[in-house]
């Protein structure tokens, strides 16, 4: 239907969903309900709702302003850090409304982890930049860190290439590194859901590449949500595709219906690229 | 003459103005420099830095006063470094705008350029007219109320400096506030942090009217921060406005002394300063 | 899961010290920086308090009474005054014309590779601290003033009909034109670096559409530099007249402590820190104590208002330059 769409290249997801999850169906890890968010008394966001299901990828996609990373700041209340900023709806997570006020969100942090557009390596070693979030929560022995920290690292498929100088800087990293380096920072503490906010945007193709590589194998063991301005990216890493327009969702499907045979024209337009 | 022939003119000038501007500065700076060493030089013996101010007309040195000077820095740097870090945390951290870290920032810059010696009267009526008597302890404290404003206003600066970006990641991890400002924001604001200290000691390195009331002069050596103290400062004062040749001497080398550790240290905290931006 | 568990429960520990560390952390930084503000307010009634007994013995008349008599007690605070005020203004008609070509210098002239060799060697000079301003002058530049320069301007100036009488008297060296002078020297280094951070705020487009249209630097700083930064720069000239104001060490050596007024700048006089550095340890009596910390409340207030004015000013250059 969409010239787009006849490219016919197999999104890396299916690919990775058929192997790791074949038979149990898509379980709902979180729910967004009547989600509205404000920057002051502007509406970012307005009525939200769409579900994120666990072991896949879920992308937002959408033009700059659409209120897609947003959203995604909704999910771990990070927004919380900057006065006047407010959420209002439910969130749901395991059958609990993290929007309450009764969460704590420091805990409800511990068990989301988030990687940002720019690399953020801590002012530390490697090895401490890994085992910051580790030792916020729980007492670890030595030998049980440095294991800990080998397998966040391996996670990331940064071990190779770090495991002779993890007392040096995190800083003397190359971009793409340090981007993994986050990755790894944020699978350390055992999270359920993962959110990045267009991860690769800073890096060169070669490192954006291992990036979308190590997001599929990731996507075996959380729930993840990618904001990308990307649409190629979408399409290849991701199961279920959201595509956000002026702080509405527009169409929320499987991410090979919505590149192909989109229902809304909006939609298309954009997958187009007529706008945006 | 022409228009532009005149605007030319004009404008060579004024740009000869400028020139002849910073020579003039540039001027004063060799001239107050080289006449400190010419005279400083001839005091520099070890005798000064082994014996006590002598009375005048016998030979000495100025070990007390270099010993009181140390002390009396060392401790208001110990008092004001932690304090100013403190509130500059305050405004940078968790203030954003508020109208009470409006204020604080706006007395904290005027304190930062208010005449020292309005400090010393400040301490000589809360200590010394309290205790009843001179003392060290005041002197320090006159000192570290000059320190407080200086590191307030780096250590505010600097951590303005550190990205949210690096606030957010570590919040994302699910550290508490004030792991997030001590483990990653003090860490990544330190160098700037530690050249606001070393510009502090500067300043109060050559300070004297804080020190006229609170902690006088003491002839002697003391360790007794609860007396009077020598200083460098002062004893400099006293000295240089005597007719006593050898008490001048031994001014023009204390000057000497507090000059170059000024300058030291002034350089020191540049070269800390932009040592970062080459390594980035 | 029972290590699930374990850890559950070992996460609410730190999640319960974490929160406890925020509220006491939070009330620590809180506290230093109301500190802050308890210093300023204490230096406000600690001056006042002490001053009380001289104000009230002498009223206002205080403020303009030109006599300073520890014997008979009688103090008046108008030559310290007249003497901070008169060696400031020097201070400032040498010192704004200087810093400013410092600044065009070192912003419009100067080669990219001594911009910042210079700008730290001048600012070295506000790093020298005033004791030892005050011996280079007594020592070095009062003598060398006396020698030459002042003969030199009482030839000259000192012979004009009308403002003859400015520049009259012996040649002592010593005297409100050295201090204010010395003073001088001492606070373009701060004028100058603050009008070099305001000339940079200037967007580089603003200046090349200048450039681009034929106009000399002289005229492009003149026109477009300057009206651009024109309320950082008053902010600038303030902090320097804060400085001058306050500035004890180098002008006591210099200025001749003579409680009076003279016409002519030449002669000695004092000024209000001046007064208090060589007094106030020898001050005998109740109420030549408080005449003196009456002295420092006057100072405090003055400083105060050009400090603030200053500041007020350079909020205003951010506020604007940020939009």
């Amino acid at each position: 239907m969409s010239p787009a769409t006849s490219r016919q290249v197999m999104p890396l997801s299916l690919a990775g969903s058929l192997a790791a999850d074949p038979e149990a169906a898509p379980r709902q890890k979180v729910l967004i309900r009547n989600v509205d968010f404000f920057y002051g008394t502007f509406k970012a966001l307005k009525n939200v709702t769409m579900p994120l299901h666990d072991k896949r990828v879920t992308a937002f996609i959408g033009p700059s302003g659409c209120g897609k990373s947003t959203l995604l700041r909704v999910l771990n209340r990070i927004y919380e850090l900057y006065p006047g900023q407010r959420a209002g709806g439910e969130v749901i997570i395991d059958g609990e409304n993290i929007l309450s006020p009764r969460v704590d969100l420091n805990l409800l942090r511990a068990r989301i982890g988030m990687v940002f557009q720019k690399p953020t390596p801590f002012p530390m070693s490697i090895y401490d930049n890994i085992a910051f979030g580790i030792r916020l929560y729980e007492k670890v022995p030595h030998h049980e860190l440095d294991d800990r920290v080998e397998s966040a690292l391996r996670r990331a498929a940064l071990w190779d290439e770090v495991k002779d100088k993890l007392r040096q800087s995190g800083l003397g990293l190359s971009g793409g590194q340090q981007q993994r380096l986050c990755i790894a920072r944020a699978v350390a503490v055992r999270p359920e859901i993962l959110l990045l906010d267009e991860p690769a945007s800073a890096l060169d193709p070669l490192s954006t590449q291992r990036i979308e590589e190590l997001i599929a194998e990731l996507k075996a063991d959380y729930c993840i949500a990618i904001v990308t301005h990307n649409m190629q990216q979408a399409a290849r890493s991701s199961d279920y595709t959201a595509f956000m327009y002026l702080g509405e969702l527009i169409e929320f499907d499987e991410t090979e219906r919505i590149f192909t045979r989109p229902k809304q024209k909006h939609t298309e337009d954009y997958i187009t690229g007529r706008f945006g | 003459m022409g228009v532009y022939r005149r605007r030319r003119l004009v404008n060579r000038m004024v740009m000869g103005l400028a020139v002849a501007a910073t020579a003039f500065g540039l001027l004063w700076l060799v001239l107050v420099l080289w006449t400190l060493i010419e005279n400083g030089v001839a005091a520099i013996t070890r005798a000064l830095f082994s014996q006590m101010t002598p009375p005048p007309g016998s030979a000495g040195g100025l070990l007390n006063a270099i010993f009181g000077s140390v002390v009396m820095t060392l401790i208001a740097t110990l008092i004001g470094t932690p304090t100013g870090i403190l509130a500059g945390t305050f405004l940078a951290e968790y203030s954003r705008g508020g109208r009470f870290g409006e204020v604080v920032r706006f007395i904290n810059d005027i304190l930062l350029s208010a005449p020292s010696i309005i400090v010393g009267l400040f301490v000589y009526e809360i200590m010394v007219v309290k205790m009843g008597h001179f003392s060290a302890w005041a002197g320090a404290v006159a000192l570290a109320i000059i320190v407080i404003p200086v590191v307030v206003r780096t250590t505010e600066d600097m951590l303005n400096l550190v990205p949210n970006a690096l606030r957010e990641a570590a919040s994302a991890l699910g550290s508490p506030k004030w792991k997030v400002i001590v483990m990653v924001s003090y860490r990544a604001a330190i160098q700037g942090m530690v050249t606001g200290v070393m510009l502090a000691v500067a300043r109060i390195a050559g300070e004297t009217a804080p020190l006229l009331f609170t902690a006088l002069n003491n002839q002697f050596w003391s360790t007794n921060m609860n007396g009077p103290m020598a200083n460098l400062p002062v004893v400099i004062f006293q000295f240089a406005m005597s007719p006593y040749a050898d008490w001048q001497v031994l001014a023009w080398g204390g000057a000497l002394l507090i000059t170059i550790t000024v300058l030291l240290l002034n350089i020191g905290a540049r070269a800390l300063a932009s040592w970062g931006t080459f390594k980035q | 899961m029972s290590a699930d568990i374990a850890i559950t429960t070992r996460v609410a520990e730190q999640r319960r010290r974490g929160a406890i560390g925020d509220v006491v952390f939070r009330a620590l930084t809180f506290l230093f920086a109301l500190l802050v503000l308890l210093i300023l307010g204490g230096v406000i009634v600690a001056l006042v308090e002490g001053a009380i007994p001289a104000l009230r013995t002498f009223g206002v008349s205080f403020l303009y009474a030109e006599v300073w008599n520890p014997v008979t007690e009688k103090f008046g605070a108008l030559a310290p005054i007249y003497g901070t005020l008169v060696t400031s203004a020097i201070a400032m008609l040498i010192g704004i014309p200087v810093a400013f070509g410092v600044a065009v210098f070192i912003t419009e002239i100067c080669p990219i590779q001594l911009k910042r060799p210079l700008a730290t060697m001048i600012e070295l000079l506000a790093a020298i601290p005033s004791i030892i301003y005050g011996i280079w002058g007594l020592f070095v530049f009062a003598p060398f003033v006396q020698q030459y320069i002042e003969p030199a301007i009482i030839d000259t100036l000192g012979q004009v009909p009308g403002i003859g009488a400015l520049f009259a008297g012996p040649p002592l060296g010593i005297g409100v034109l050295t201090a204010g002078f010395i003073l001088a020297i001492m606070v373009l280094p701060f004028i100058s670096s603050i009008m070099r951070d305001v000339f940079e705020t200037v967007p580089p487009m603003l200046k090349e559409s200048a450039y681009g249209l034929g106009a000399t630097r002289t005229e492009v700083v003149w026109q477009v530099v300057l009206p651009f930064t024109r309320i950082g720069v008053v902010g600038g000239v303030m902090l320097g007249l804060g400085r001058a104001l306050g500035e004890t060490m180098a002008v006591t050596f210099v200025i001749g402590n003579a409680h009076r007024i003279s016409a002519s700048i030449l002669q000695p006089g004092t000024t209000i820190s001046a007064s208090l550095a060589n007094e106030f340890t020898e001050a005998v009596g109740d109420l030549y104590l408080s005449s003196l910390i009456a002295l420092g409340l006057v100072l405090f207030v003055i400083t105060f208002i050009v400090l603030a004015i200053a500041k007020f000013m350079l909020l205003e250059l951010q506020k604007r330059a940020g939009s």
